[in-house]
């Protein structure tokens, strides 16, 4: 397994094809964080950013072998590891991302709730804001690996469906990312940091979609 | 007494989708250690859904798939569209088939040179031509000695020295214990040598021919190979497969007779074996038919008695 997740890291790296995902989530941290707004929304904020951008490296590192090549370490490894080892690595890229993240936006935030009345700890904000990353990195995940190969194929119907699963992912009440960063939101207002038990749950809903996507890569055709 | 097999298929069927047509149906297959075994059919029969069932890549749909062995599978053709040199990827496939780094490293250097691309060894996968990269293709298959090999149409794109050498390495492995099973067009390849035939008809498998021993076909060139024993040494028993004849010329020199595509890997396994081999001649097959016949009578007759010593 470490060979494979090995191989898949540098094939994400050297590909270049993390750039443009990397690219959205700073433009998206750019535009909408900035220094001395509250700690809690900021991070909610990036949290929720990560989401589609976890989806899209599942995409990248799904799609980045060509399917003879794929087909040569799924006889080496079996088809199914082969496939988690690339949802892995496209899983701890953007948590790696998502801390980062977090790190920075904790440093250059504003350390108070919305109306700028009491102070919040920078310590247990942050935390908190690293299990709702977490959640939506999960969860960003999990859509990418029910929205491409083995599920969908042709990308005429996976990369639509990547990205309405993202949107619902994040608005849906009953997902766990939606849960996580409505409480940093609310939190915030009311100057108190949640703890985002929810992060678990976000971590068994992946694992189940994980879980089907390698069992799904010898039944579909590649 | 039943070989251990290295893989088993049972009444294995194969469809795409929920309400597909059948690619294969019934399909009953027992893949045993050291088995040479071509499947034929026309485009589009499920050959290729064959040796993607048998490599792994495919579940069958109904049926039973019983033993996993270590498998490494060349596809037909393979896109180059990866972004790394020749020997980075194979030093990467070599550590998947479960190879440390180094050895990996190792391994890639030496398969690229037998197929004649080490001086690709350090150029981009997405600059080398369709053929080169089908070299790689094929190194990275042979990196770690695999127990089952699974070749789609390999040679194709191939030239003819590498063609050449695919062959050597696949009667090779199959010596070393290895099972190989492949797909090519061209009847001519690795003629006599299969120890079983299959057409893929309809989607389920036709046996088209089997050997009882490893004969090869009479009108085969044969190469005759002497070779001395250590003292008072028998001849090991992956040595006397390879052969299709062996005589006892003096005290501790044996005469082998061998098809010439199995020559090298006679020649390797008696120079590798532990003791090793001194090998005394190579030659040619003599010139004096009526004692080939003879030869090739008493092999039919002992052929004959093992045959029934093992029913």
């Amino acid at each position: 397994m470490t060979a494979l997740l090995r191989y898949q890291a540098a094939l994400l790296l050297r590909s270049q094809r993390w750039l443009p995902p990397v690219i959205l989530y700073a433009t998206f941290l750019a535009i909408g964080v900035q220094s001395g707004q509250p700690i809690l929304d900021s991070l909610g904020y990036s949290a929720a950013a990560l989401l589609p951008v976890a989806a899209w490296l599942v995409r990248i590192c799904a799609t980045n072998e060509p399917p003879a090549a794929r087909s040569c370490t799924g006889a080496a490894a079996g088809p199914g590891r082969a496939h988690l080892a690339c949802v892995l690595v496209a899983l701890a890229a953007a948590t790696l991302l998502g801390t980062a993240a977090t790190l920075f936006v904790t440093v250059i935030s504003d350390w108070t709730s919305t109306d700028h009345q009491t102070r919040i700890a920078a310590l247990p904000a942050g935390i908190a804001g690293l299990l709702a990353t977490l959640a939506c990195a999960l969860l960003g995940t999990a859509v990418g690996a029910l929205t491409n190969w083995p599920l969908l194929r042709s990308p005429g119907r996976a990369v639509p469906a990547l990205l309405l699963g993202a949107l619902l992912a994040l608005v849906v009440s009953g997902s766990p990312a939606h849960a996580a960063i409505t409480a940093l939101v609310e939190g915030s207002q009311r100057a108190t940091i949640p703890v985002p038990v929810l992060s678990l749950a976000a971590a068994l809903l992946t694992a189940a979609a994980i879980a089907l996507a390698c069992a799904l890569t010898t039944r579909r055709s590649a | 007494m039943e070989r251990e097999l290295l893989l088993r298929l049972e009444g294995v069927g194969r469809r795409y989708g929920l309400r597909g047509p059948w690619v294969l149906r019934g399909v009953d297959l027992e893949i045993a250690p050291g088995a040479l075994i071509r499947v034929e059919g026309a485009n589009g029969t499920g050959k290729s859904t064959l040796l993607r069932v048998l490599a792994g890549l495919d579940a069958p749909t109904e049926g039973r798939a019983t033993g996993r062995p270590r498998t490494a599978y060349v596809p037909e053709r393979f896109p180059a569209a990866l972004p790394f040199t020749a020997a980075e990827y194979l030093t990467h496939l070599g550590a998947v088939h479960g190879l440390d780094r180094p050895a990996a490293a190792d391994a890639a250097d030496e398969w690229l040179e037998r197929f004649g691309a080490a001086e690709y060894a350090r150029t981009p996968m997405a600059e080398l031509s369709k053929g080169s990269s089908q070299k790689v293709a094929v190194a990275q298959a042979l990196l770690a000695e695999p127990q089952l090999l699974v070749l789609d149409e390999a040679w194709t794109g191939l030239d003819a020295d590498a063609r050449d050498e695919l062959e050597r390495v696949v009667v090779e492995r199959t010596g070393a214990g290895a099972a190989v099973v492949f797909v090519d067009h061209d009847p001519r390849r690795l003629t006599g040598v299969p120890d079983a035939t299959y057409a893929v008809v309809g989607g389920a498998l036709d046996l088209r021919m089997e050997k009882v021993l490893s004969r090869a076909a009479t009108d085969d060139p044969v190469v005759l190979v002497e070779g001395q024993g250590p003292y008072a040494a028998q001849v090991p028993d992956e040595i006397a497969k390879l052969a299709t004849g062996v005589e006892e010329t003096a005290s501790g020199t044996h005469r082998f007779t061998v098809p010439e595509a199995r020559s090298d890997a006679l020649l390797r396994a008696l120079l590798g074996a532990r003791p090793p081999w001194h090998v005394v001649t190579v030659g040619a097959e003599s010139p004096v038919p009526a004692k080939a016949e003879a030869e090739a009578e008493a092999e039919a007759e002992v052929a004959a008695e093992l045959e029934v010593e093992s029913s």
